[in-house]
């Protein structure tokens, strides 16, 4: 009974430790939500008063992409880890540099997880 | 790794040690991949030697780690410079104004202390963003609004020790304006607070904001003479609803009629930030269309010329969109008042009316609201306008350096700006980015702001031109007696030097509190050119 009682524990454990590090996609568009949506979302003024049409990101891509990849990035599907990472913590054009004290070494994993949870 | 000025290898070594005693481990950054996350990503001299870089960061989560972090910094003669969120683009950024120094951020910082929906204050902590404080007014519903300035992810804190600026009514779109009561930690590691704060028990810090005996919190804005862990900002009431309605005026000449009736009706607190344009021209200030250039190919033209201008585009010469908040019937009446005052001053003004919406706006209406910084709601949507686009597309900017002068409120000095502007730009060869239908800006409501926008580069063979044309207009500013407010450690000792007068009486004041604040000059050295004096003697 001991040694059964044990066993549950330590799943218990395990459980809880691989819930703390794996990376949480569903935290993952919460950080987004926070840190990436008022340039990278879906949802833009039809002719913003203030910086032109649409949100910059999300405006950005559509020029860049011109309809060949989704402008959106919650819709991407070939996001690379790698380049997520890279353009978060480095910037890229206008889009400045994100400290680790804004968003976290475990949160940029927990964007990473949601923005390639539908990778092909 | 980096190291502080004068400081060798095992103290600096020691020093991270004790700042991660403070802090903890995990919150001291020093490796060179976490330091290069404290460069200024629109520096203007980017991977250049003259680049502000940091040797280490330290992030404290409360007021004692802040005053321990400046006790071990004082002992080891180690250079600090706080940031709140860091987002101080286009003046710095993250990056500290001198090169060696240890970035104290203060993101971690992050409480909204208090928000008083009766008598219209917020109390926060500086790594409180503009995005911050907006949800937790939504969340609980409480009845103010909030001054923005254009991106919401700056630290109100820290927005209004630069003297920032949003867009509403004049006594809050002014940040540091707005402010009531400070709190700060001397280079010594003392927290002081002023106004009531300063008094225990007391219940009005963010009511009344000289206390008693001389007020010092200006010389905690633009400068080094502590670190700000918390203070108090004046909110608006929440209006119950927000107007707009535009005037236009036929003739260039009118333009002086013009804008003394926009400040009697911003001096009587009638409009909020109006927002000068011309239909003429077919833009506002910083955008010089073809005919611009084509109107100005034989140098500056006469007044008669731009009046025929005028007639043969056929629309107004100027126009000037008013802004209203207030009760319904208010903001109606007010936008009847400007316009029978405008009718009686200016032969031909005619009139169109804008927005109205009614406060708050309901949730769902938010995302897609066009004009957010004129309702308090932050947005980053201002960015657009430098991201890739159809007009940018081959090259969408990297950064921008943004020069903003001070001129007095007078259309002639406008013209003056425009010209003088025009003409700096042109001895580069740069597209003209002004000309004669150039308006100002009226962030701050008693003056107006003539403004230009240079871009940055993260390819340092590309930024020598706007060095150059800056460091000129900077000059040529001062010789019109046009201050520059505000600016990135790159310009500030030279902005600083402009005024000379009696000597450079003003920064040699500075310079003696300095020295008596802080003897080993270990807060943010240099600073709007406020040097220690150990680092004084190269000083012209």
């Amino acid at each position: 009974m001991r040694a059964v009682i044990v066993m549950a524990a330590l799943a218990v454990l395990a459980t809880a430790v691989f819930a703390q590090d794996a990376p949480s996609a569903d935290n993952g568009k919460v950080v987004f939500d926070k840190w990436c949506t008022p340039c990278h979302g879906a949802v833009a003024p039809p002719d913003a008063r203030f910086g032109g049409t649409g949100l910059p990101g999300t405006s950005a891509l559509e020029v860049k992409y011109s309809g060949e990849l989704p402008a959106v990035l919650e819709e991407r599907t070939d996001l690379a880890p790698e380049f997520i990472e890279t353009v978060v913590r480095g910037g890229l054009f206008g889009m400045p540099i994100t400290r680790k004290t804004e968003v976290s070494e475990s949160e940029l994993e927990d964007i990473i997880a949601y923005l390639t949870r539908n990778n092909n | 790794m980096a190291l502080p000025p004068n400081v060798s290898e095992e103290e600096f070594a020691s020093a991270l040690s004790e700042f991660a005693q403070a802090v903890g481990d995990e919150w001291v950054f020093s490796s060179d991949e976490d330091v290069a996350l404290y460069r200024d990503s629109y520096s203007i001299y980017w991977g250049e030697p003259e680049e502000r870089v940091a040797s280490a960061a330290v992030a404290p989560a409360n007021v004692e780690e802040v005053q321990q972090i400046v006790r071990v910094a004082n002992r080891y003669g180690i250079p600090i410079y706080p940031i709140s969120t860091g987002r101080n683009l286009t003046y710095g950024g993250a990056a500290p104004t001198l090169s060696g120094s240890v970035v104290v951020d203060l993101k971690r910082m992050n409480r909204v202390l208090e928000v008083d929906e009766d008598r219209h204050f917020a109390l926060v902590e500086p790594g409180v963003s503009y995005f911050d404080l907006y949800n937790y007014i939504q969340e609980r519903g409480l009845n103010v609004m909030l001054d923005v300035p254009d991106p919401g992810w700056g630290s109100p804190i820290g927005n209004s020790l630069d003297h920032g600026v949003g867009y509403t009514m004049a006594p809050y779109r002014d940040h540091f304006g707005s402010r009531c009561g400070v709190e700060f930690v001397t280079a010594d590691g003392e927290i002081v607070r002023t106004g009531t704060g300063a008094m225990p028990g007391s219940d009005s810090w963010q009511d009344y904001r000289y206390g008693v005996g001389p007020m010092i919190d200006g010389l905690l804005a633009q400068s080094n003479f502590g670190i700000v862990t918390k203070m108090g900002f004046w909110l608006m009431p929440m209006p119950e609803t927000f107007l707009t309605g535009t005037v236009t005026v036929p003739r260039y000449s009118d333009f002086d009629a013009l804008v003394k009736e926009v400040s009697y009706l911003e001096d009587s607190f009638l409009t909020g930030m109006p927002s000068f344009g011309s239909p003429a021209a077919g833009g506002g200030f910083g955008e010089a269309p073809a005919q611009m250039a084509e109107l100005m190919q034989d140098g500056w033209p006469s007044v008669e010329r731009i009046e025929d201008f005028v007639s043969a585009q056929g629309r107004p010469a100027w126009s000037v969109e008013l802004r209203f908040y207030g009760p319904e019937e208010v903001v109606c009446a007010s936008w009847e008042a400007a316009k029978r005052r405008f009718s009686d001053r200016v032969s031909g003004a005619s009139f169109e009316d804008g927005d109205f919406w009614r406060l708050p706006l309901p949730p769902d209406e938010v995302a897609t609201n066009p004009s957010k910084p004129l309702l308090g709601i932050p947005a980053l949507e201002i960015f657009a306008s430098m991201a890739r686009n159809p007009q940018t597309n081959d090259a969408p900017l990297e950064g921008h350096a943004d020069l903003f002068a001070f001129l007095p409120r007078k259309a002639e000095s406008v013209h003056e700006a425009a010209r003088v502007m025009s003409e700096t730009y042109s001895e580069f060869g740069a597209p003209p980015a002004h000309h004669p239908f150039s308006t100002p800006i009226n962030f701050y409501s008693r003056a107006f702001i003539v403004a230009a926008f240079l871009p940055t580069w993260r390819e340092p063979a590309r930024n020598a031109q706007s060095r150059a044309l800056y460091s000129r207009l900077v000059d040529r500013c001062a010789e019109h007696g046009w201050i520059v407010y505000r600016t990135s450690p790159a310009f500030q000792d030279q902005v600083v030097s402009k005024l000379s007068y009696n000597n450079n009486a003003l920064l040699r004041f500075e310079e003696r509190l300095k020295d008596g604040i802080d003897p080993k000059g270990i807060i943010s050295p240099g600073r709007y050119g406020i040097w220690p004096a150990s680092m004084r003697s190269g000083r012209a």
